[in-house]
């Protein structure tokens, strides 16, 4: 889970295309699985997103993610069926109306979440940072906050599972306890958590100013990031994508 | 008592960490596993304590296998002091930090009875028990972090690395208490560490690792004085035995300042008496 977000290097098509262009159909995907209310059009981007995992090499990774995602899709498909009154009984409470809402639901939600892990296990977030400031003409300091937010969200989860297995050791029964209790138990340990992120905060923060932060322009990443006949070809493949889900 | 009997361990989608690694450490033995970064030595520690269960092989505490319980119940025997104390580190004084760690494994006895344990541990290491452990230096933090664990009285103490990051001074506070444990107290202790002045200072065995496997397990300067098991294990000895060594013809057992000044002496004796 903690490695969840970190980048597998590769050597696919989808690792070779352009940033930009990874963030581009990770957007696309996004709307249109809000454009869409059709489960067959959410089942396909969902087939959509399966594809982009297996054909950058990261299936196992995209795996993991469709696993984990599949706990909260389960708690979700499970509270809209038990709480939808609307439409025809199908057993005890659950109406037909209420089964096709909750697959939306957890199919939007797979759909939605499963697309930026896997932008970010193609592309490395040096990449993207750089191709937001060189392409999209992002200001810098604004492209490191980005990437650094999604630098940090494996760290953080480290670091709480570190603190949990300190704390394991220290005689907290993290090991036995399940559910709410477990969750209870997390809480006062939100303190560590909260101080040592800002610690290395602070850190990286004095990192990148004795590295000239405020000194960079669009002008000073070495690396180029053009647009290839791939690119143009997503570019495409995001255009067909966003009509089908406004006509279905 | 703590047995490893032929116990590997990997890491998932990583070869092996820990090979096919035995030991047996008795009741207050203090013993340090030396070795090149990645040599496994955290990876057997953290198998001591079962944060890790081993791929195959079997660790034992006090006879009890690791993988038929919970590291938690472990927490009243054995102690785990990590190198970055603010993993564990909780509370807002040191005062609750200690009590936190005492009501967790050892609430039956009673808030007098852990109240009295406190105060008894805030002397011992200097504190008054108001201060605030994050605003501490890091030394200070983890010296809050050992009277915790130390607090509970465990008779297993494992240290990952206790020393990192202190200066002198701190780190022999930090280890003149684990030693007092030691020897008073009869608990037997286990640490990694890479400063080989601390390891011949303190420990008593060593446990020598490279490429995941234990190269060597013997007294701590006969480990030190074996120059091609150094080497194969990318270890300098500590300064004085690697002088000895150097020297040779009288000197190769010396290890520290004092008795390098006694080989001196001796070696000056009869050098006047030869003349």
């Amino acid at each position: 889970m903690n490695n969840l977000f970190q980048y597998v290097p590769g050597k696919s098509v989808i690792h070779r295309m352009n940033p930009i262009t990874k963030l581009l159909i990770t957007i696309v995907i996004c709307v249109a699985a809000f454009l869409s209310d059709r489960l067959l059009f959410l089942a396909g981007l969902l087939a959509v997103d399966l594809l982009i995992g297996v054909i950058g090499g990261v299936a196992n990774r995209t795996w993991q993610i469709f696993r984990g995602l599949l706990k909260i899709a389960i708690f979700l498909f499970l509270l809209q069926v038990l709480l939808t009154r609307k439409g025809t009984p199908v057993f005890w409470i659950i109406t037909d109306q209420g089964l096709l809402t909750a697959g939306k639901v957890v199919l939007r939600l797979v759909v939605v979440c499963m697309p930026l892990a896997l932008m970010l296990a193609v592309t490395r977030i040096s990449d993207l940072t750089n191709a937001l400031v060189q392409v999209l003409h992002v200001p810098y300091q604004y492209a490191f906050t980005l990437s650094t937010a999604i630098r940090f969200i494996p760290q953080f989860m480290e670091e709480m599972s570190g603190i949990m297995e300190a704390q394991t050791a220290r005689g907290v029964a993290f090991d036995k306890a399940r559910g709410l209790k477990k969750f209870s138990m997390i809480l006062p340990l939100c303190a560590p958590l909260l101080i040592s992120s800002v610690r290395r905060t602070d850190q990286t923060a004095a990192a990148a100013e004795v590295r000239g932060f405020r000194l960079r322009t669009r002008q000073s990443g070495y690396k180029r990031y053009p647009f290839t006949g791939v690119d143009f070809g997503a570019f495409v493949f995001c255009g067909a994508l966003l009509a089908a889900a406004i006509i279905l | 008592m703590i047995t490893l009997e032929n116990v590997s361990f990997a890491y998932a989608d990583q070869g092996p960490s820990v090979q096919d690694v035995s030991f047996r450490l008795e009741k207050g033995e203090f013993a340090a596993i030396l070795g090149a970064n990645g040599a496994g030595k955290t990876t057997t520690v953290r198998l001591m304590d079962g944060l890790l269960k081993p791929t195959s092989g079997r660790v034992l505490i006090n006879d009890m296998d690791t993988v038929k319980s919970q590291v938690s119940e472990r927490a009243r025997k054995v102690g785990f002091l990590f190198q970055n104390p603010d993993r564990q580190i909780c509370k807002n004084t040191v005062r609750e930090e200690i009590l936190f760690g005492l009501r967790t494994v050892r609430g039956d006895e009673g808030e007098e009875a852990l109240q009295a344990r406190t105060d008894e541990v805030l002397k011992d290491f200097h504190f008054t028990g108001d201060e605030e452990p994050f605003s501490l230096s890091r030394g200070q933090r983890q010296r809050v972090a050992l009277a915790s664990i130390l607090a509970v009285e465990p008779e297993i103490l494992i240290l990952d690395e206790p020393t990192t990051g202190l200066d002198y001074l701190e780190c022999c506070h930090i280890m003149d208490r684990i030693r007092k444990m030691n020897e008073e107290k009869q608990v037997t202790v286990i640490m990694v560490c890479h400063d080989m002045e601390v390891v011949l200072d303190y420990a008593r065995r060593a446990l020598v690792m490279a490429g995941g496997r234990l190269l060597a397990d013997g007294p701590v300067k006969e480990i030190f004085r074996n120059t091609e098991l150094m080497e194969k294990a990318s270890i300098l000895p500590p300064q004085m035995i690697g002088l000895g060594l150097r020297l040779g013809d009288g000197f190769e057992n010396a290890d520290t300042p004092e008795g390098m000044a006694e080989a001196v002496m001796a070696r000056r004796g009869k050098g006047g008496a030869g003349a």
